[in-house]
């Protein structure tokens, strides 16, 4: 039986810690690594996930020393708490990005909580326009996302946007746009639905 | 203003963007999640999505985080997992359930004490648990061996096995998940089989594969290990036979400095 000669290397390497390497892009294989203390798998995972935390932290904070600061308190709770990591729950890229993002928005929630008044001229229109479509344009790049996003109705695509780059909550969204909440949540449901069933996502 | 429990669901996608603000909705929906299946599965496959939008939005960040990172983790105890026995079997139920999801490689240790706890679920009758937990203690043993290496196979037929092993303590436990149903009459055998010698390996037996439940079979413990040992499982008569009668689904060497 030739799958009998796949698990029959006779390796020696066997008697020390199981290697990482050959299962190097299974990030679910490297954070139970992980969870047991190996910081060699804990440097793959940073390879394969530092980009699009970093990526999507700077795309909510837009500031990059802070970008950084966030991306570093990220990875670090990647870090503290993959004991913790469920695959049941999801992939673990997914366990991570979530993280990422929402560690981006607690940042920007309590700054506007702290700023207060400042935060309310900015959703008066002044951060909504150009910029906005400059990232989005940006995103519309990565090719396997973009064929998807461009597959979403205008509209869809407008509240998704500013709902996961912009970090806005949906209610600033709506009053962004100016359409009613309910309006709001079944464009980004819809949206969502349909580059899920686009990127063949579970 | 109440929502309806359709208003609710449609919550889905703000809440998986994490655009959904903290406050009463929050903690409304978040309830509803628990209760509501489909709303979970459905924003388990919305952060999926939003998981393609943050690979879509990679940026590389400046080399001084990656060794800002890797020092501080250095210095970074890590927090415990959450052991409880009951959690721990509610935890991975499910995981099992999903298939796609099985744990394949090691959190040996996880996956041989939810067998454990399966095991011993399993069981009624006094003496059965006895033998149980007597058996629980050797494989704690092992468990708690400061040697105790870890070691997976993939079994041809489906599933895997999972071997921790103490060499000095020369005993090994042996657990699977994802091993195909046998029919009725057949069970899983476990052989060891050393390093041949005038042509000869030695094959010795390791013990039946008990019945697997939800996918896991209950942790089974093998002693006198050597040197050079390999692990095998054949099919064989529910019984078991003193030497295998069938091909092996898996040949696994072990660590080799026993």
């Amino acid at each position: 039986m030739s799958r009998m000669d796949d698990t029959d290397p006779d390796a020696p390497g066997l008697a020390s810690v199981p290697s990482p390497e050959g299962d190097e892009r299974d990030l679910s294989k490297l954070l139970r690594l992980v969870a047991v203390g190996d910081q060699r798998a804990f440097e793959l995972v940073y390879q394969q996930l530092a980009r699009p935390a970093y990526g999507v932290i700077r795309r909510v904070l837009r500031d990059p020393a802070q970008s950084e600061e966030v991306t570093q308190e990220v990875l670090l709770e990647v870090w503290r708490t993959a004991t913790r990591f469920d695959p049941a729950a999801g992939s673990a890229a997914t366990w991570v990005l979530t993280i990422a993002h929402r560690r981006a928005i607690d940042r920007v929630r309590s700054e506007a909580a702290a700023a207060g008044r400042e935060q309310k001229t900015a959703w008066d229109g002044s951060d909504s326009g150009d910029e906005v479509a400059d990232l989005v344009a940006a995103m519309l790049d990565r090719e396997r996302v973009q064929g998807c996003v461009g597959q979403l109705t205008d509209v869809q695509r407008e509240s998704i946007t500013l709902a996961y780059y912009g970090g806005y909550t949906y209610r600033q969204v709506s009053a962004l746009v100016g359409v009613t909440l309910a309006a709001i949540k079944s464009r980004i449901r819809d949206g969502l639905l349909r580059l899920r069933d686009c990127l063949e996502v579970s | 203003m109440p929502l309806s429990r359709r208003d609710l669901h449609a919550l889905t996608g703000v809440y998986a963007l994490d655009a959904l603000e903290d406050g009463a909705e929050y903690r409304r929906f978040t309830r509803h999640l628990r209760r509501c299946t489909s709303c979970a599965e459905e924003v388990r496959g919305f952060r999926e999505v939003a998981t393609a939008l943050a690979f879509a939005a990679s940026a590389e960040p400046p080399q001084e985080l990656r060794e800002r990172v890797m020092a501080a983790v250095g210095r970074t105890r890590q927090l415990p997992p959450e052991v409880t026995a009951q959690r721990r079997f509610r935890i991975w139920l499910p995981d099992i359930h999903l298939g796609a999801w099985l744990p394949r490689l090691a959190t040996a240790t996880a996956c041989i004490a939810a067998a454990v706890v399966l095991g011993i679920a399993l069981l009624s009758t006094r003496q059965q648990l006895n033998s149980v937990r007597a058996q629980s203690q050797q494989i704690a043993a092992v468990l708690a061996a400061p040697d105790v290496k870890t070691v997976t196979g993939p079994v041809t037929t489906g599933g895997e096995a999972t071997v921790l092993l103490s060499a000095v303590k020369r005993e090994l436990v042996v657990s699977t998940n994802g091993l195909a149903a046998l029919p009725a009459g057949k069970a899983y055998e476990l052989w060891l089989i050393g390093p041949s010698s005038a042509g000869k390996a030695a094959i010795r037996r390791a013990g039946l594969l008990p019945p697997a439940v939800a996918g896991l079979t209950a942790p089974v413990l093998a002693s006198g290990l050597v040197a050079g040992d390999k692990l095998g499982v054949t099919v064989e008569p529910a019984g078991g036979s003193n030497q295998p009668t069938t091909t092996p689904i898996l040949l696994l060497s072990l660590p080799a400095k026993v």
